[in-house]
């Protein structure tokens, strides 16, 4: 399983600067709730969409916009009714439907949700995670913020490897419908392997949401081991699990171990002599 | 090494975050029903209540929103995810708030989940105002009320089911 939102590339778009995208980014969605005529948008609209055509491909363009296309024919449904005043446009025995102060709206409300969208996608599918982690430490997040993400980025492909492996073993588990050797006679094969309702699949999810949350509740301390190992969190000095003696215990062993020492190497030139 | 310096370590504190925010992440990922004007329904809110009141508060509010915030940018709805880092972290921190206040007490979890469902349902509805308008967001609210229910609903009793299978899951909440 692929997890990430960048979509590698060598445009113009791809080199530019990460911190400098995210401040672009808030004049970017901010153009889009001036209170101006929605048609003084279309060209900011038009060239979020160019700049993704051009830099990611038209199947980047495509996807965002089949993904919000639903929310876009919800605006056109739902809006009007909320907006009333103004021209009628379309009336059902006396009463309005759409006017046009509902158009201006929606059509405003469309191009806004759109336009936001492709702004948004035009600047993290350019940008590296790694580089957003270093973006927003320039701009004051703390590492170890920083970290947390990046870190989170890595493990959601092994718990999703997991996950599907508990689903896997918890599917072996459900019982067949009669034990082995006593299917009724006539009866395929088929039909006697599977279980004779399905399970409840809410109830069937908790044992297997249990097990994944304890798989990874155990890779806590194991996480934690391997960052200390790296020095991470080092203000203080490191700690350690062992300790050795101190204080009298060890001036006793040092005291024993210079009388050994001494017993091992005076003799022989004290025999010398 | 004794307890509260196993709970204040930073390396522990990072992997917690960064692990329970991966959770949040599949959970939200693996598990998507189509709405037309959410995008869709999922279980994050499930792993936010069960970070809440299993890890505390903190956890709940940086693993539930850095873990719904990547998964709308890793999926194609990039547009909610400074929405979804805001609303489903203060629903976390909501929730392991109130809870905290009388862990063992029923009566406290039901107020924390009631609480967190109306933050999750106000905060989606005010964000899809300021991006798809009244319409849209009113249709969407009872939509986003069942998920945030069905989040705490799971959520509390597999929090009770983990710390029963897997007693040392306590010793990582702050």
């Amino acid at each position: 399983m692929a997890v990430d939102f960048y979509h590698p590339g060598t445009s113009r778009l791809h080199s530019f600067d990460a911190r400098a995208k995210l401040i672009l980014l808030v004049p970017a969605v901010a153009c889009f709730f001036l209170p101006v005529p929605f048609w003084t948008q279309l060209p900011a609209l038009a060239g979020f969409g160019l700049l993704i055509i051009f830099s990611l491909g038209v199947s980047e363009l495509w996807k965002p916009l089949r993904a919000i296309g639903p929310v876009l024919i919800l605006i056109c449904v739902l809006t009007p009714p909320f907006t009333r005043n103004g021209v009628p446009l379309l009336s059902i025995s006396g009463f309005p439907l759409v006017t046009s102060t509902g158009l201006q709206a929606t059509l405003s409300t469309v191009t806004r949700f759109a336009g936001i969208t492709l702004a948004f996608v035009a600047v993290f599918r350019s940008m590296e995670p790694e580089h957003l982690a270093l973006a927003l430490q320039w701009f004051g997040a703390p590492y170890t913020m920083a970290l947390t993400f990046m870190l989170a980025l890595r493990y959601i492909p092994s718990l999703g490897a997991t996950w599907r492996n508990v689903q896997d073993a918890h599917k072996l588990r459900v019982a067949p419908r009669a034990p082995l050797g006593r299917e009724p006679p006539g009866r395929p094969r088929s039909a006697r392997a599977l279980p004779a309702r399905s399970p409840t699949r809410w109830r069937d999810s908790l044992p297997v949401l249990t097990s994944v949350l304890i798989q990874a509740v155990k890779g806590i301390p194991a996480l934690a081991v391997a960052l200390e190992c790296r020095g991470f969190g080092r203000r203080a000095p490191r700690t350690s699990l062992l300790a050795l003696k101190t204080g009298k215990g060890f001036a006793g062993d040092l005291i024993v171990c210079l009388i050994a020492a001494i017993l091992l190497v005076a003799p022989p030139f004290l025999l010398r002599l | 090494m004794r307890r509260n310096e196993l709970v204040v370590s930073p390396a522990l504190r990072v992997s917690t975050l960064a692990i329970l925010a991966a959770v949040t992440t599949v959970f939200t990922i693996f598990i998507r029903i189509p709405s037309p004007a959410r995008g869709y329904f999922n279980l994050g809110d499930v792993a936010v209540a069960f970070t809440a009141f299993t890890f505390g508060p903190v956890s709940a509010l940086i693993a539930g929103g850095v873990g719904t915030a990547l998964a709308d940018l890793v999926g194609s709805y990039v547009q909610w995810a400074p929405i979804s880092l805001v609303v489903h972290g203060l629903e976390g921190l909501v929730i392991g708030l109130i809870a905290r206040i009388r862990p063992d007490s029923a009566a406290t979890c039901i107020l924390a989940g009631a609480v967190g469902i109306i933050v999750m349902t106000v905060g989606y509805f005010a964000g899809g105002l300021l991006l798809t308008g009244m319409g849209p967001s009113l249709a969407e609210a009872p939509g986003n009320l069942v998920q945030a229910a069905a989040g705490v609903i799971i959520g509390l009793p597999l929090s009770i089911a983990v710390a029963k299978a897997y007693p040392p899951v306590r010793r990582y909440s702050w």
